[in-house]
């Protein structure tokens, strides 16, 4: 018997020792690529610093931030309806509707998205919007959006399945009051969480914009599309935009986050 | 406060029928417990009665009014849930005021019903906190609190005390009679055990199989159960307690 849970406790040491070695192996991949690009900028700060002042790295950001955060405000503004309408209809084929409009849009491959949007809204379709500012955004949302749906529409089942909104009702809740005074302030935490990935994803695509948006600087030329067009030719002005954009983004998914905890 | 009739009621889930040909009548203020075993369709007849299920077949009357056509909203049928469903974010006030609010109550109106009912349930001193800063029986008469403040007609209660720790089950139970009482509310209460279903119901009504086998005063339970099936099943009910 001894013997047994010596053992025990051996083989479980042993599990243990691999399932942190394999825990410190994912960490650090994940590190690594994320960070890399800041010991680069550390080891050649001379060369790459004054490149994130320039004019056209700060328009990319400028283009960059802004089309995320309004890729961000309308995924809230039509991923809450979606999301209210996927857990609280009646229809049938409601998990496929679901599969195709939230899970799809995040596998599809961007580029393909970027040729579609070209042929829907492209040269030679009744209305062009190829290579603007709301190609950037319309690419950016096809792409970033699911992410929001995702979250709210969890968040509500979770809320319908514990029985509040059945609750709300026998009280009276009409839409209006079940939706602003029950599921928005039960799922504030989750909302949030949808906005800041939803932006963080969009500050990152590259396929879709590019091919739909193209790479005007000053006009359509965002920070991945920029880095992409000018690695090879540019590395120090690439690298500084890499930075720039990492920096901004790590710094919004934590304080969104943070700020998401401490008001729940 | 109103009577209710339930008229030949059947449900199915698939292929599997909850409730089967269901009848049952409460008189105003009457208070019915639904007993039996788990999986009997206690629970979808609740939420048959709520309007959350829609009947396959059969009727409901309130006041002899059939209620069939309305919706959840519009029954005024107050629910209290087995873990009482206090909205988490909202204090033990603003849970009371929920049902108010949404009809529209004017606000000098809403705040004395508020304050009233707190003092009904004893927790007026509790007020301002968070459903997660209160116990199990506090709890309970919060949810009981919020669904009488909108003046139901009639009120439903899944388990009220499968919550609630031993220790402390004897005065819920009490204090749950008082209120209940004495806010003269037609009551249609779900319970798994004998004794709260004895100590609590004006009468029973034991089902098995979606079926309703006996419908009796407790004490005529106890002397005359129908047939073995009933007294099996009471039986086996404390058994499992």
């Amino acid at each position: 018997m001894a013997l047994d849970s010596k053992w025990g406790v051996w083989m479980k040491d042993k599990l243990g020792f691999i399932l942190a070695i394999s825990a410190v192996g994912f960490a650090g991949y994940m590190f690594t690529a994320s960070f890399f690009i800041y010991l680069i900028t550390l080891f050649s700060w001379d060369k790459v610093i004054p490149q994130l002042l320039s004019g056209r790295v700060l328009a990319a950001l400028l283009i960059s931030v802004s089309s995320s955060f309004i890729v961000a405000v309308l995924a809230v503004l039509v991923g809450i309806p979606f999301a209210y309408f996927l857990t609280h209809g009646e229809f049938k084929f409601k998990s496929t509707i679901e599969t195709l409009m939230v899970d799809l849009p995040q596998t599809f491959p961007p580029v393909t998205v970027g040729l579609v949007y070209l042929l829907l809204l492209g040269p030679g379709s009744p209305v062009n919007l190829a290579f603007t500012y709301a190609a950037v955004v319309i690419a950016k949302f096809y792409v970033s959006s699911p992410f929001m749906v995702g979250f709210a529409a969890r968040r509500f089942r979770e809320v319908k399945a514990r029985g509040f909104d059945l609750i709300a009702r026998s009280l009276g809740a009409d839409t209006r009051h079940l939706l602003f005074r029950v599921v928005l302030p039960m799922s504030k935490r989750d909302l949030l969480a949808g906005f800041s990935l939803t932006w963080a994803r969009a500050m990152g695509e590259l396929g879709a914009t590019m091919i739909f948006a193209g790479i005007i600087p000053w006009k359509t030329e965002v920070i991945p599309t920029l880095v992409f067009n000018i690695a090879q030719t540019e590395p120090n002005t690439a690298i500084a935009a890499a930075v720039l954009a990492e920096t901004l983004s790590i710094v919004a998914l934590i304080s969104l986050r943070r700020g998401a905890k401490e008001r729940r | 406060m109103k009577s209710l009739r339930l008229e030949n009621i059947c449900k199915d889930y698939g292929n599997s029928r909850a409730l089967d040909h269901v009848s049952l009548a409460i008189e105003p203020e009457e208070f019915m417990v639904v007993m039996g075993p788990s999986g009997s369709g206690k629970t979808t007849l609740l939420l048959t009665i709520l309007g959350a299920l829609k009947p396959d077949e059969g009727h409901i009357f309130m006041n002899g009014e059939s209620i069939d056509n309305l919706p959840v909203e519009a029954r005024g049928i107050g629910y209290v849930p087995q873990d009482f469903g206090l909205f988490p974010h909202l204090t033990v006030r603003q849970n009371v005021s929920f049902g108010l609010e949404v009809k529209n109550i004017p606000r000098d109106i809403m705040s004395q019903t508020v304050e009233r009912m707190l003092s009904f349930v004893e927790l007026k001193e509790f007020a301002d906190r968070r459903p997660n800063m209160l116990s199990g029986g506090e709890r309970q008469r919060v949810a009981l609190a919020r669904a009488l403040a909108t003046n139901p007609s009639i009120l439903l209660l899944d388990e009220p005390l499968s919550s609630i720790d031993e220790g402390t089950k004897s005065d819920v139970r009490e204090r749950l009679k008082s209120i209940l009482r004495e806010a003269k509310a037609t009551t249609v209460c779900v319970m798994h055990t004998p004794e709260d279903a004895f100590i609590l119901g004006d009468r029973i009504a034991v089902m098995n199989q979606g079926q309703i086998i006996q419908i009796s005063t407790p004490s005529e339970l106890l002397r005359n159960p129908k047939n073995r099936l009933v007294k099996r099943l009471i039986a086996s009910m404390y058994v499992q307690d």
